[in-house]
């Protein structure tokens, strides 16, 4: 792309006109394709500007996410490409999700057991604390203002290395060369790693919900598409593929709609049972799906 | 967003020959405009679809003009001359600053805990919003009322187990936690079922009011039964009393009149069922009655009258209680005469609760036509009545649990709530006397009850 532009100044192109130009070559290079929109843009950033500051705390509390995220913006933020694909999947697993309970009507209904608002009880099966544990692994993917987030234990391995290393490098820079803050530096690095192996993340809480089901997968993955429970059913579903939590939710939301019934194969479901998922996906605005015959050009027809 | 239906209408090659005028606008908007090329990528892409499928199409539709995006259903019906575009639920968003999502969790929210709990008010989500104190580790799964010690309001209310029961929102419910005053709120939770799935609110920290007080208020009462709702408290018990007998003595009356069929004749099925739902609401109420009995008996320094009482006189006032249910069975009662009188102490009213128990077991588990005898005694300083059927009999080991609390024998009938003979016995002992029994299989039961003995004048 810069190769085919030529400046007339000795300036070099401000970012401004360099990101510019580099969304207009996107564009000529697929134009029919639909771009994202700016609740897409906003939600996406927002994730990582949120996880940014999460990995910056667990490195040093006293790092100023504020400022880092500052400097990030005006910088370009390291590794952008390798966080497009997760902070894009949380965002629109919740633009998803959001839309989905906005149509949700909220109207009581008795309980068809009496003890199911019943206050808590000790005695839970392991299907009850497994889903229980899936609620509580999902939570941790909202902030306390309930914007989403990505939880460390969601993130891919190698990611969060890199990511740590990042904001470990902007701190270095920012406040000392000493070696001796390298060293603490590099040990916050280490331990964070180490803490985020043992957390239970999305993919570990699905799959101990899917093996807690003990054969009912199916009227679980019947149950949690009626209920709109989304988490749920892309956690079976990623579950019994062997899939990480996130990938199926990015699988699932830029699927074809003739492409459902292939993809949740293995949860044995019939078209009536996913008939309410496809409605939901169709509803989903600017899906990131060619939903329609991508070679159909306006003069296709013609 | 706007009710009403857009149209348009492009040719075969795709031209838009007519549009109302916010299609057409964005038409002009995308450099086009009447009479040209379709210009909306999306729109456009769809509308040859259409055509060349010859079908209709109906889909979501997204597009964006310099100030808003533009969300709607499209439905286009492709003819002979081109097709017919019908564009509804026409949703245009204003555009929002990238920064705006990000920007949101800098507006100041009240200091305080944000927190979700399932249907059964287990925790799911607690974190700290502002500058609040850092939640309390190991919060996951644990129930709402062990994290934040409920306090009942000015009303001996508790709002959260109102909401609950009502499953809708509620404010204003004093917590306390690590001696720090909050105040609870929360939204109901409901899925596309419409199932209730618990909270999701927000604890503020409460303003200081007023000195501390001296002492420390004794931690919540943790039943391995109930969990730890305030069982006992008595301002609860009170409460849940009166928030379950109205609703069930009114699903009682209903079901008795359709049952009845007052208004008219129904279905004998239906007028049966509705016998059923009367018949398992009087079972409810008994267990709230009983439930209270537990909840009032249980209370530390719980202590029962010590009225001068005719055990004999006691006895046929249970017997004048109960004797139409005797006779639905044609069970003969033997009840002591008018003149056998035996003084005793303990307070009236609880120790004819324990015999329309006791009679009332006898009639439940006593075959039909057959007898049972009250009989009162002095045993040295003790009074005592027995209550004595021809039913099955209870073996030795039933005998040895009989009195727990939820026992009811391997029995699982709608007759009875199992705490009857736990609080049975539990009044007679608070009336410094014991309730034991005597049986055996095919024997019947025998069930004593004795109580000081009081000479008479």
């Amino acid at each position: 792309m810069s190769e085919s532009l030529s400046f007339s100044g000795a300036e070099p192109p401000s970012p401004t006109l360099s990101a510019r130009l580099s969304e207009l070559a996107g564009f000529f290079a697929a134009p029919a394709a639909g771009r994202l929109t700016e609740e897409q843009r906003a939600l996406s950033l927002g994730i990582a500007r949120r996880l940014i500051a999460e990995v910056a705390m667990r490195i040093d509390p006293a790092i100023d996410s504020g400022a880092l995220w500052q400097a990030w913006l005006r910088s370009g933020i390291p590794g952008g490409t390798r966080l497009a694909g997760a902070c894009f999947a949380r965002a629109e697993e919740h633009r998803w999700r959001r839309q989905s309970a906005e149509r949700v009507i909220a109207v009581p209904l008795p309980s068809e057991t009496p003890d199911e608002a019943a206050p808590a009880d000790a005695s839970m099966t392991a299907r009850e604390r497994a889903y229980l544990d899936l609620r509580i692994a999902d939570r941790r993917r909202f902030d306390a203002y309930g914007q989403p987030m990505l939880a460390i234990a969601d993130l891919d391995g190698d990611l969060f290395r890199a990511l740590l290393h990042d904001v470990a490098a902007w701190r270095l820079a920012a406040v000392s060369v000493d070696t001796g803050r390298a060293a603490d530096l590099g040990e916050a690095v280490r331990q964070a790693i180490e803490r985020q192996a043992d957390e239970p993340g999305m993919t570990a809480a699905a799959i101990a919900y899917h093996d807690a089901l003990d054969g009912a997968l199916p009227d679980a993955a019947r149950e949690a598409i009626a209920a709109h429970d989304w988490p749920a059913l892309i956690a079976l579903a990623a579950a019994v593929q062997q899939r990480r939590y996130a990938d199926m939710a990015l699988a699932l939301l830029t699927a074809e709609p003739s492409a459902l019934p292939s993809l949740l194969a293995p949860l044995h479901l019939d078209a009536e049972a996913l008939a309410p998922l496809e409605a939901s996906l169709a509803m989903l605005p600017a899906r990131a799906v060619s939903d329609f015959d991508v070679g159909a050009g306006p003069e296709g027809g013609r | 967003m706007t009710d009403r239906v857009i149209c348009g209408r492009i040719d075969r090659a795709g031209v838009l020959v007519n549009a109302d005028t916010p299609l057409l606008r964005l038409q002009q908007r995308a450099g086009s405009g009447l009479g040209k090329p379709l210009a909306l990528p999306h729109l456009a892409r769809l509308a040859a679809l259409a055509q060349r499928l010859q079908r209709d199409i109906s889909r979501p539709l997204r597009t964006a003009d310099d100030h808003s995006d533009v969300h709607a259903l499209v439905r286009i019906a492709p003819d002979a001359d081109g097709a017919s575009i019908e564009i509804s639920d026409w949703r245009a968003r204003a555009m929002t600053p990238p920064e705006m999502a990000a920007a949101a969790e800098d507006t100041a929210l009240a200091d305080g805990w944000t927190w979700e709990c399932d249907q059964q008010l287990r925790l799911v989500a607690l974190r700290a919003a502002g500058s609040t104190p850092p939640v309390p580790p190991g919060w996951e799964g644990r129930s709402l009322s062990e994290i934040f010690e409920l306090r009942p309001d000015g009303d001996g209310r508790f709002p959260v187990l109102r909401a609950l029961a009502r499953q809708a929102r509620f404010d204003g419910q004093s917590v306390s936690v690590a001696g720090a005053a909050m105040t609870l709120a929360g939204d109901a939770l409901f899925d596309a079922t419409g199932r209730f799935t618990g909270f999701r609110g927000f604890a503020s920290v409460s303003e200081p009011a007023g000195p501390a007080p001296e002492a420390k208020p004794a931690p919540a009462f943790v039943d391995p039964a109930f969990g730890s709702l305030p069982l006992s408290d008595p301002q609860f018990g009170r409460r849940i009393d009166g928030a379950l007998r109205g609703p069930l003595s009114r699903i009682i009356a209903t079901a008795e009149t359709i049952s009845g069929q007052f208004d008219g004749p129904i279905r004998a099925d239906y007028a049966r069922y509705a016998g059923d739902i009367a018949h398992a609401g009087r079972h409810l109420l008994g267990l709230v009655d009983d439930l209270a009995d537990l909840q009032n008996i249980e209370r530390p320094g719980f202590k029962a009258a010590r009225d001068d009482i005719d055990l004999g006189d006691l006895a046929r006032r249970a017997v004048g209680l109960l004797g139409m249910k005797a006779e639905e069975k044609g069970i003969r009662i033997s009840a002591p005469a008018a003149d056998d009188r035996m003084p005793a102490t303990g307070e009236f009213r609880r120790v004819l609760q324990v015999l329309l128990n006791l009679l009332g077991n006898a009639i439940r588990y006593s075959p039909d036509h057959s007898q049972i005898w009250l009989r009162v005694d002095r045993q040295g300083d003790r009074a005592t009545i027995t209550v004595a059927d021809q039913g099955q009999g209870i073996d030795a080991d039933q005998q040895a649990v009989v009195f727990e609390k939820f026992e009811r024998l391997g029995r699982t009938d709608s007759g009875g709530s199992g705490l009857g003979l736990y609080i049975a016995r539990r009044l007679a002992r608070a009336m410094d006397g014991e309730l034991t029994v005597d049986s055996a299989p095919g024997q019947g039961a025998r069930f004593t009850l004795s109580l000081p003995a009081r000479d008479d004048g």
